[in-house]
């Protein structure tokens, strides 16, 4: 049967082994599929569409209106489950646009070394060195309101550099190695040493790096929403947050008006970062905690007691 | 015979691991007397390393002593509180690292390295210590001047020297050293020996020199033992152990190294890997890779015994009688 | 002090690079720049001063790079001109209002959160396995993906609106007079407390996680062992041997974050209407005063830059290697 043979393939052993046991990344993950299928699916789960009227304004949370209304009176579920969907597609693709800059910047300045690697460097260093928020507000504010298209390039434009700069120290401690020489001595075509040869030792940082970007790039988009840069008329986590502090939401007590948008970003940040942190202890398992931990101090405090006892 | 300066008796540390409990060092029993050298010798991984660290106490998780003594001049150092271990260490007993640009703090000065010790463990005076620290280094030969220097500013000969220097410092009775030369090259290597054996014919302390090099502990030490997968397999003075080793292990491992005189031999290696720890068999631990290996040898591990004559040896073998010595 | 002049003409460039991104940003603009910033000006500006105001921002004829030099002079001698939400007042005056507010905010966080940082990763890297360990660096990360404005609002909600233990807004309060009495020096440190506590949340984590990750990798090192071995008392080993060697990876992992801090500060002083140059930035943005908001951001980048190299002294103090 096929579907059994499935199971002891590498890579299912791999997420066995890395799951095992594993609180952070189990959580983090059920959290991320969660909120990524429910978003997916908002125009099944949720009744009303998120941009029409369908109650007073600011009604708490009941049977009918399970997380309330905003000022308008539209619909707090259906604008949180339609608003992630986009929400969650720019983080995604601010994110894809940061980690093949910083991918290619990396390898490149890594791999080739001298010139290129200095042009590179300093390039990434001035963008390294420059406060992204501030620089995304003024942006944003010359181009006039933009839509969340815009919001997810110029987020990912601007945030590679450090994802850069950590590739390219990882590029080159493996470039030094000896794989590495003995496949250039061979002949091998330098495009296929950087991807065959070096890109699969780099997956576990660039998958963490694709993750902190998106956890941030869900914030910078939110953060620019927030602040009145985005299109108020589309629907996202960020643009509910604008409406919900425009309308002092909060002060008139319609505290799910802000809640809502700010938790799910919130979860869904704190599900990356779980899933994050797992991931970084794949790459260096001192950082583990738990597990034979407890096994030793329980057999210390054996030892001990035998010893005094003799 | 005097009494025994260092006697371990049936020492067992585990690494305590998710996937079970290795042990790294497996019932050993060793005494060192006071001056005498003793090396250890085995391949990576056989427990060599885990033995000297157990001997100051030095293991933290996930390493743990699991069992026996380890009696220094009269106390078992697995029973003394933190403070009397604390001022046993060094004083007592002190060590010269394999590494040294790893065992040296890359952020403060080797006079302050030097110093340091003097100060945990004597109430002298800062300035005191200092000329100490500056005698020291000059014992083995490098300039007082260097007591400000970082450590990433000297050549790799002359930090072992300064961890040497260190390793002297309090006059201990006994000296660990952890493969002291095995990242220096051979003429850096010989100054760092000569050096060595001046020091100790000035002041008398004991060594356990622990190395791969059995080459190297030929020339300095009075008796080696030989360790395998945590076991200690064959124990005797050196130049016999040399040229008559007994167990199959000290054999094979005598066999693979070449020597400059003599006729052109072929050389054998030990054929296989060496043994995972997690997955030990029942009886002996060399069986799978050894030639004289029979249905007594699978079904119980040899315990070492001593033959007195003709010349001190313990082996751990089944097949071994006094004929063969 | 190789490495010294290295950083600095590295920060220079970077100060070019942004008066430069200033200089273009509006040329890239839809339109003519001069017309939008009469239109956001809305009437309040006369004829002549706008004539002037353009002559100083450098949109004068003649050739680009002719404007651009008259643009970077006008940087170097501190005239950037008026203001168009409170035309005619200067913005240099304006900012040097704002600046005291933010930078008091930003050092006090700063400052606890290392101290506290810095104390609950170390303590969670020496117990390993313990609560700490296992529990901060998890919770944190929670925390801290939580945005900004949110948790701002949050704690301005409970704090301030509803417990009312905290004031709601202003960096002092507005009836007192400003000056170095004890009554005003209170209400000032009243205020801040609700901004700083929102900017620690804001940042402890990093500090926290950095901290225990570095030590952990240091206490992995053959000098702590050998520390041990000489029988240091365990002060020592953890002072001289573990956190000197642990700092200088958190110092420059921090020293990354400086722009994420003041990012931070934007959304806090917007909540509580804390008067520093993130909410100057805010209302300028509302009010499309582009001569403010880009003096704001160039403010902005000189303070990240200056804190950078503060941190690069540091490091260059802590690790000696650095020193020839």
């Amino acid at each position: 049967m096929r579907f059994k043979g499935m199971f002891s393939h590498p890579f299912i052993k791999f997420l066995g082994r890395f799951y095992r046991g594993n609180t952070a990344a189990i959580l983090g993950s059920v959290i991320i599929a969660t909120v990524i299928f429910m978003s997916a699916c908002a125009s099944v789960i949720a009744d009303n569409e998120p941009n029409k009227r369908v109650a007073r304004g600011h009604q708490p949370p009941s049977a009918e209106l399970l997380l309330g209304s905003t000022r308008s009176g539209k619909d707090v579920f259906s604008q949180v489950l339609h608003g992630g969907q986009i929400s969650l597609l720019v983080a995604f693709s601010a994110s894809a646009i940061t980690t093949l800059i910083a991918v290619a910047v990396g390898i490149s300045a890594g791999y080739f070394g001298g010139r290129i690697d200095e042009f590179l460097m300093s390039l990434t260093n001035v963008v390294l060195v420059f406060p992204q928020l501030p620089l995304l507000i003024i942006l944003a504010a010359f181009l006039g309101q933009v839509g969340p298209l815009v919001i997810a390039l110029i987020i990912g434009l601007s945030s590679w550099a450090w994802g850069a700069r950590v590739i390219r120290s990882q590029t080159m401690a493996i470039r030094n190695k000896e794989f590495i020489l003995a496949a250039e001595v061979m002949g091998e075509s330098k495009w296929r040493i950087i991807f065959v040869e070096i890109l699969p030792n780099l997956i576990s940082i660039v998958v963490g790096g694709a993750m902190g970007t998106c956890i941030y790039a869900l914030m910078a988009e939110a953060g620019l929403e927030f602040l009145g840069l985005g299109d108020p008329t589309i629907v996202t986590w960020g643009t509910m947050l604008f409406w919900a502090q425009s309308n002092s939401a909060f002060v008139v007590g319609a505290w799910w008006d802000m809640v809502v948008p700010g938790a799910a970003i919130a979860i869904f940040g704190g599900g990356l970062a779980l899933l994050n942190m797992s991931i970084d202890q794949i790459s260096n398992p001192k950082l583990k905690t738990g597990g034979y931990i407890k096994t030793w101090r329980r057999m210390k405090v054996e030892v001990e007691a035998k010893r005094a006892a003799l | 015979m005097s009494q025994p300066l260092l006697s371990i008796k049936n020492l067992c540390v585990d690494y305590i691991t998710d996937e079970g409990n290795a042990r790294a060092v497996n019932k050993v029993s060793l005494d060192i007397f006071p001056g005498e050298t003793v090396g250890l010798a085995g391949e990576s991984g056989c427990g060599k390393s885990t033995l000297a660290f157990a001997i100051a106490n030095l293991h933290s998780a996930p390493a743990l002593i699991t069992d026996g003594e380890i009696v220094f001049a009269g106390q078992d150092v697995l029973r003394m509180s933190e403070k009397e271990l604390r001022s046993f260490r060094w004083a007592k007993a002190s060590m010269v690292f394999q590494s040294a640009m790893n065992a040296l703090n890359p952020v403060i000065t080797i006079g302050e390295q030097l110093t340091d010790v003097v100060l945990a463990h004597e109430d002298v005076s800062l300035k005191q210590a200092s000329k100490r620290a500056e005698e020291n280094l000059e014992l083995v030969g490098i300039h007082p001047s260097r007591m400000n220097s970082y450590p990433h500013q000297l050549s790799g000969g002359m930090r072992q020297r300064v961890v040497i220097a260190i390793a002297l410092i309090l006059r201990p009775k006994l000296i660990i050293m952890d493969e002291p030369t095995t990242a220096l090259d051979v003429v850096v290597e010989r100054e760092i020996m000569d050096q060595l054996y001046e020091l100790k014919e000035e002041f008398g302390f004991a060594i356990l020199f622990i190395s791969h090099d059995l080459g190297l502990m030929g020339e300095i030490t009075d008796r080696i033992g030989v360790m395998y997968a945590g076991k200690l397999v064959e124990l005797g003075k050196s130049n016999d152990l040399m040229n008559k080793p007994v167990h199959p292990y000290t054999k094979g491992l005598l066999n693979s190294f070449p020597t400059i005189f003599g006729p052109k031999v072929r050389l054998e290696g030990i054929p296989g890997n060496p043994l995972n720890l997690l997955e030990t068999p029942a009886g002996c631990y060399f069986q799978a890779r050894c030639q004289q290996c029979d249905t007594n040898c699978a079904e119980s591990s040899p315990a070492i015994r001593y033959f007195a004559s003709p010349h001190d040896r313990s082996v751990a073998c089944h097949n071994i009688t006094m004929g063969d010595l | 002090m190789n490495f010294v002049v290295r950083r600095f003409s590295f920060y220079f460039i970077a100060i070019m690079v942004a008066i430069t991104f200033n200089f273009v940003i509006p040329r890239l603009m839809p339109g003519d720049p001069v017309d939008a910033l009469f239109a956001a000006a809305q009437g309040r500006m006369p004829l002549e001063t706008l004539q002037a105001y353009k002559e100083m921002l450098g949109f004068v004829d003649g050739p680009m790079w002719v404007q651009y030099l008259k643009y970077i002079k006008s940087i170097f001698t501190w005239d950037l001109g008026p203001t168009i939400m409170l035309y005619p007042l200067p913005v240099t005056e304006l900012l040097a209002v704002k600046v005291p507010w933010t930078i008091g905010l930003a050092g006090m966080s700063t400052v606890i959160s290392v101290m506290i940082g810095l104390l609950i990763g170390t303590y969670a890297s020496y117990n390993r396995g313990g609560f700490t360990d296992r529990f901060m660096p998890g919770f944190w990360a929670f925390v801290g993906a939580m945005p900004q404005p949110v948790t701002a609002l949050f704690i301005f909600f409970i704090l301030a609106l509803t417990w009312k233990w905290f004031p709601l807004s202003y960096g002092a309060n507005p009836d007192l007079e400003p000056g170095w009495t004890w009554d005003y020096i209170t209400s000032v440190l009243h205020h801040a407390v609700l901004p700083i506590i929102c900017m620690i949340l804001g940042g402890i984590g990093s500090w926290i996680f950095n901290m225990r990750n570095a030590m952990i990798n240091v206490l992995g090192e053959d000098y702590i062992t050998m520390a041990k071995a000489k029988g240091l008392s365990n002060r020592r080993i953890m002072t001289h041997y573990a956190a000197r060697n642990a700092l200088l990876p958190v110092v420059t992992a921090v020293s990354m974050q400086v722009g994420f801090v003041m990012a931070g500060a934007i959304f806090i002083e917007t909540v509580f209407n804390y008067p520093g140059v993130g909410l100057l930035l805010f209302k300028a943005l509302g009010a499309r005063d582009y001569p403010t908001m880009q003096a704001c951001f160039l403010l902005i980048v000189v303070f990240v830059l200056v804190f950078n190299f503060i941190a690069d002294l540091l490091y260059l103090w802590l690790d000696p290697r650095l020193r020839n």
